[in-house]
Protein backbone atom coordinates (compact mmCIF):
# COMPACT_ATOMS: atom_id res chain seq x y z
CA UNK A 1 0.00 0.00 0.00
CA UNK A 2 1.35 3.25 -0.97
CA UNK A 3 2.23 5.52 1.70
CA UNK A 4 0.44 9.25 2.14
CA UNK A 5 2.47 11.66 1.77
CA UNK A 6 3.67 13.28 5.00
CA UNK A 7 2.17 16.90 5.28
CA UNK A 8 3.91 19.55 7.63
CA UNK A 9 2.11 21.48 10.38
CA UNK A 10 4.84 24.31 9.63
CA UNK A 11 2.56 26.85 7.73
CA UNK A 12 4.33 29.54 5.87
CA UNK A 13 2.93 32.80 6.98
CA UNK A 14 4.86 34.96 4.45
CA UNK A 15 7.84 34.11 4.87
CA UNK A 16 9.25 37.19 3.15
CA UNK A 17 12.16 35.78 1.29
CA UNK A 18 15.08 37.84 0.51
CA UNK A 19 17.83 37.20 -1.46
CA UNK A 20 20.16 38.53 0.42
CA UNK A 21 19.14 37.09 3.47
CA UNK A 22 21.93 33.98 3.14
CA UNK A 23 20.91 32.18 6.64
CA UNK A 24 17.76 31.88 6.14
CA UNK A 25 17.94 30.76 2.28
CA UNK A 26 20.71 27.95 3.52
CA UNK A 27 17.97 26.09 6.06
CA UNK A 28 15.90 25.54 2.78
CA UNK A 29 19.43 23.58 0.88
CA UNK A 30 21.11 20.32 1.12
CA UNK A 31 24.20 19.57 1.26
CA UNK A 32 24.47 19.34 -2.43
CA UNK A 33 23.14 22.55 -2.57
CA UNK A 34 19.47 21.46 -4.31
CA UNK A 35 16.30 23.34 -2.68
CA UNK A 36 14.08 20.95 -0.22
CA UNK A 37 10.52 20.23 -1.26
CA UNK A 38 7.67 21.77 -0.52
CA UNK A 39 7.06 18.61 1.72
CA UNK A 40 10.16 19.54 3.57
CA UNK A 41 10.23 23.19 4.09
CA UNK A 42 5.98 23.14 4.26
CA UNK A 43 5.61 26.24 2.15
CA UNK A 44 2.64 26.72 0.08
CA UNK A 45 3.01 27.07 -3.73
CA UNK A 46 3.52 30.67 -3.73
CA UNK A 47 5.80 30.87 -1.09
CA UNK A 48 7.79 27.93 -2.37
CA UNK A 49 8.01 30.27 -5.36
CA UNK A 50 9.37 32.96 -3.40
CA UNK A 51 11.79 30.59 -1.86
CA UNK A 52 13.28 29.12 -5.58
CA UNK A 53 13.36 32.80 -6.73
CA UNK A 54 15.41 33.90 -4.28
CA UNK A 55 17.82 31.27 -3.78
CA UNK A 56 18.36 30.96 -8.06
CA UNK A 57 19.04 35.58 -7.10
CA UNK A 58 21.44 34.89 -4.72
CA UNK A 59 23.15 31.90 -7.01
CA UNK A 60 23.48 34.42 -9.61
CA UNK A 61 25.49 37.02 -7.53
CA UNK A 62 27.65 34.04 -6.40
CA UNK A 63 26.15 34.12 -2.73
CA UNK A 64 24.89 30.98 -2.83
CA UNK A 65 26.68 27.74 -4.74
CA UNK A 66 24.95 25.96 -7.50
CA UNK A 67 26.37 22.57 -6.69
CA UNK A 68 27.49 22.11 -2.49
CA UNK A 69 30.75 21.48 -1.69
CA UNK B 1 23.00 44.66 -6.64
CA UNK B 2 26.25 44.89 -7.96
CA UNK B 3 29.20 42.44 -7.68
CA UNK B 4 32.45 44.73 -8.20
CA UNK B 5 35.72 43.65 -8.98
CA UNK B 6 37.89 44.13 -6.09
CA UNK B 7 41.15 45.40 -7.70
CA UNK B 8 39.11 48.81 -8.20
CA UNK B 9 37.69 48.69 -5.34
CA UNK B 10 40.75 48.33 -3.22
CA UNK B 11 42.60 51.11 -5.06
CA UNK B 12 39.76 53.58 -4.29
CA UNK B 13 35.61 52.69 -3.27
CA UNK B 14 34.63 56.01 -4.80
CA UNK B 15 35.84 55.55 -7.82
CA UNK B 16 34.06 52.41 -7.97
CA UNK B 17 31.05 53.12 -7.24
CA UNK B 18 30.87 55.39 -9.43
CA UNK B 19 31.89 53.18 -12.62
CA UNK B 20 28.07 51.75 -11.49
CA UNK B 21 26.02 54.80 -10.80
CA UNK B 22 27.59 56.70 -13.31
CA UNK B 23 26.26 54.21 -15.97
CA UNK B 24 23.05 54.62 -14.04
CA UNK B 25 23.01 58.04 -14.23
CA UNK B 26 24.20 58.10 -18.05
CA UNK B 27 21.09 56.72 -19.00
CA UNK B 28 18.46 58.90 -17.04
CA UNK B 29 18.49 57.25 -13.92
CA UNK B 30 18.65 59.49 -10.59
CA UNK B 31 20.00 57.05 -7.91
CA UNK B 32 19.07 57.59 -4.33
CA UNK B 33 20.94 55.00 -2.58
CA UNK B 34 24.34 53.75 -3.16
CA UNK B 35 26.14 51.83 -0.55
CA UNK B 36 28.44 49.36 0.56
CA UNK B 37 27.06 46.16 1.40
CA UNK B 38 29.71 43.31 1.59
CA UNK B 39 33.27 42.68 0.61
CA UNK B 40 33.17 38.34 0.82
CA UNK B 41 34.33 35.67 -0.90
CA UNK B 42 32.49 34.46 -3.47
CA UNK B 43 30.52 30.84 -3.63
CA UNK B 44 31.89 30.08 -6.87
CA UNK B 45 34.74 31.84 -9.25
CA UNK B 46 33.56 34.04 -11.41
CA UNK B 47 36.15 35.17 -13.92
CA UNK B 48 39.03 33.89 -12.20
CA UNK B 49 38.13 35.83 -8.75
CA UNK B 50 37.05 34.45 -5.67
CA UNK B 51 36.42 37.48 -3.71
CA UNK B 52 34.22 40.80 -4.38
CA UNK B 53 32.51 43.68 -2.96
CA UNK B 54 29.14 43.85 -3.23
CA UNK B 55 27.44 47.48 -3.50
CA UNK B 56 23.71 47.71 -3.17
CA UNK B 57 21.83 50.77 -4.93
CA UNK B 58 18.08 51.93 -5.30
CA UNK B 59 17.62 54.30 -8.43
CA UNK B 60 14.46 55.21 -10.37
CA UNK B 61 14.15 55.30 -14.23
CA UNK B 62 12.94 54.95 -17.39
CA UNK B 63 11.38 51.25 -18.33
CA UNK B 64 12.88 51.66 -21.43
CA UNK B 65 16.26 52.41 -20.25
CA UNK B 66 16.71 49.32 -18.21
CA UNK B 67 17.57 47.04 -21.23
CA UNK B 68 20.08 49.97 -22.12
CA UNK B 69 21.27 50.02 -18.86
CA UNK B 70 22.02 46.60 -18.24
CA UNK B 71 24.15 46.05 -21.51
CA UNK B 72 26.15 48.70 -20.41
CA UNK B 73 26.28 46.70 -17.28
CA UNK B 74 27.34 44.20 -19.31
CA UNK B 75 29.82 45.66 -21.09
CA UNK B 76 31.95 46.93 -17.90
CA UNK B 77 34.74 44.88 -17.12
CA UNK B 78 35.03 45.90 -13.43
CA UNK B 79 31.46 45.23 -12.67
CA UNK B 80 31.54 41.40 -12.18
CA UNK B 81 27.80 40.55 -11.90
CA UNK B 82 24.54 42.78 -11.68
CA UNK B 83 20.84 41.95 -10.78
CA UNK B 84 18.29 44.83 -11.48
CA UNK B 85 14.94 44.52 -9.75
CA UNK B 86 11.51 46.01 -9.53
CA UNK B 87 11.51 47.44 -6.11
CA UNK B 88 8.06 49.40 -4.41
CA UNK B 89 9.60 51.20 -1.82
CA UNK B 90 13.08 52.23 -0.33
CA UNK B 91 12.84 49.36 2.92
CA UNK B 92 13.61 51.25 6.30
CA UNK B 93 17.39 51.88 7.09
CA UNK B 94 18.98 52.22 4.00
CA UNK B 95 18.93 55.81 3.87
CA UNK B 96 20.88 56.06 6.95
CA UNK B 97 23.04 53.41 5.82
CA UNK B 98 23.98 55.79 2.68
CA UNK B 99 24.18 58.92 4.89
CA UNK B 100 26.45 56.70 7.04
CA UNK B 101 28.67 55.87 4.00
CA UNK B 102 28.50 59.42 2.65
CA UNK B 103 29.96 61.12 6.05
CA UNK B 104 33.62 61.53 6.52
CA UNK B 105 34.10 59.15 9.21
CA UNK B 106 33.28 56.70 6.85
CA UNK B 107 36.42 54.38 6.23
CA UNK B 108 36.17 51.42 4.19
CA UNK B 109 36.79 48.14 6.56
CA UNK B 110 39.70 46.04 6.10
CA UNK B 111 39.23 42.28 3.93
CA UNK B 112 39.02 39.66 6.81
CA UNK B 113 41.53 37.57 7.25
CA UNK B 114 40.74 35.13 4.64
CA UNK B 115 41.50 37.29 2.00
CA UNK B 116 45.04 36.28 2.29
CA UNK B 117 44.12 32.61 0.80
CA UNK B 118 42.77 34.61 -1.83
CA UNK B 119 45.46 36.35 -3.10
CA UNK B 120 47.42 32.84 -2.94
CA UNK B 121 44.60 31.38 -4.98
CA UNK B 122 44.94 34.33 -7.27
CA UNK B 123 48.95 33.37 -7.48
CA UNK B 124 48.07 29.80 -8.51
CA UNK B 125 46.06 31.05 -11.17
CA UNK B 126 48.46 32.94 -12.30
CA UNK B 127 51.09 30.02 -12.25
CA UNK B 128 49.02 27.58 -14.16
CA UNK B 129 48.59 30.01 -17.09
CA UNK B 130 52.78 30.39 -17.54
CA UNK B 131 52.53 26.07 -16.72
CA UNK B 132 50.36 26.39 -19.95
CA UNK B 133 52.46 28.86 -22.03
CA UNK B 134 55.55 26.58 -20.95
CA UNK B 135 54.28 23.21 -22.80
CA UNK B 136 51.04 22.52 -24.07
CA UNK B 137 51.26 19.07 -24.16
CA UNK B 138 51.36 19.25 -20.19
CA UNK B 139 48.05 18.09 -19.57
CA UNK B 140 45.51 19.18 -17.20
CA UNK B 141 46.94 18.84 -13.70
CA UNK B 142 48.88 21.94 -14.19
CA UNK B 143 51.25 22.75 -11.04
CA UNK B 144 54.04 25.24 -10.12
CA UNK B 145 56.55 22.16 -9.95
CA UNK B 146 55.86 21.08 -13.44
CA UNK B 147 57.95 22.90 -15.63
CA UNK B 148 61.02 21.45 -13.79
CA UNK B 149 60.16 17.75 -14.37
CA UNK B 150 59.89 18.47 -18.29
CA UNK B 151 62.08 15.81 -19.07
CA UNK B 152 61.86 12.83 -17.22
CA UNK B 153 59.93 9.56 -17.99
CA UNK B 154 56.16 9.20 -18.18
CA UNK B 155 56.60 6.73 -14.41
CA UNK B 156 58.14 9.36 -12.88
CA UNK B 157 55.49 12.13 -13.94
CA UNK B 158 52.85 9.93 -12.66
CA UNK B 159 54.70 9.21 -9.20
CA UNK B 160 55.03 13.17 -8.87
CA UNK B 161 51.55 13.76 -9.81
CA UNK B 162 50.80 11.19 -6.73
CA UNK B 163 52.54 13.56 -4.75
CA UNK B 164 51.46 16.69 -5.48
CA UNK B 165 47.44 15.64 -5.41
CA UNK B 166 47.07 15.07 -1.85
CA UNK B 167 49.11 18.47 -1.16
CA UNK B 168 46.52 20.37 -3.58
CA UNK B 169 43.86 18.98 -2.04
CA UNK B 170 44.47 19.97 1.29
CA UNK B 171 45.01 23.84 0.17
CA UNK B 172 41.58 23.45 -1.53
CA UNK B 173 39.90 22.40 1.79
CA UNK B 174 41.82 24.97 3.63
CA UNK B 175 40.19 26.85 1.86
CA UNK B 176 36.87 25.88 1.83
CA UNK B 177 37.15 26.46 5.62
CA UNK B 178 38.53 29.48 5.42
CA UNK B 179 35.72 30.38 2.86
CA UNK B 180 33.05 30.17 5.31
CA UNK B 181 31.23 32.90 4.82
CA UNK B 182 30.54 35.32 7.47
CA UNK B 183 27.08 36.25 6.66
CA UNK B 184 26.66 39.90 8.10
CA UNK B 185 23.20 40.56 9.06
CA UNK B 186 20.94 41.87 6.39
CA UNK B 187 18.04 43.58 8.20
CA UNK B 188 16.55 45.15 4.84
CA UNK B 189 13.76 43.96 4.10
CA UNK B 190 13.10 44.65 0.45
CA UNK B 191 10.17 43.62 -1.83
CA UNK B 192 11.19 42.66 -5.01
CA UNK B 193 9.61 41.27 -8.32
CA UNK B 194 11.16 39.55 -11.36
CA UNK B 195 12.83 41.36 -13.48
CA UNK B 196 16.36 39.47 -12.86
CA UNK B 197 18.98 39.67 -15.78
CA UNK B 198 20.59 36.38 -14.50
CA UNK B 199 19.55 34.37 -17.93
CA UNK B 200 20.66 36.84 -20.43
CA UNK B 201 24.08 36.57 -20.14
Amino acid sequence: MKRPIKKSTKGCDDPRLDYKDLETLAKYLNPQGEIHARRKTGYCAKCQRQLKQAIKRARHMGLLAFVGQ
Amino acid sequence: MFLLDNNVVREDWTKAKEVATGILEKHGASVTIARRWAERSLAYTIKKVNRGTYMLAYFEADPGSITIIRRDLELNESIMRYLVLKCDAVPEGEQELHDAELSTDFTVPEPPEDHVVDSTGEEDNESNDLDIDVGFDSGLDASPARPKAAAPKAEEKAEDKKEEAPAAEVTESKEETKEAPAAEATESKEETTEAAASEEA
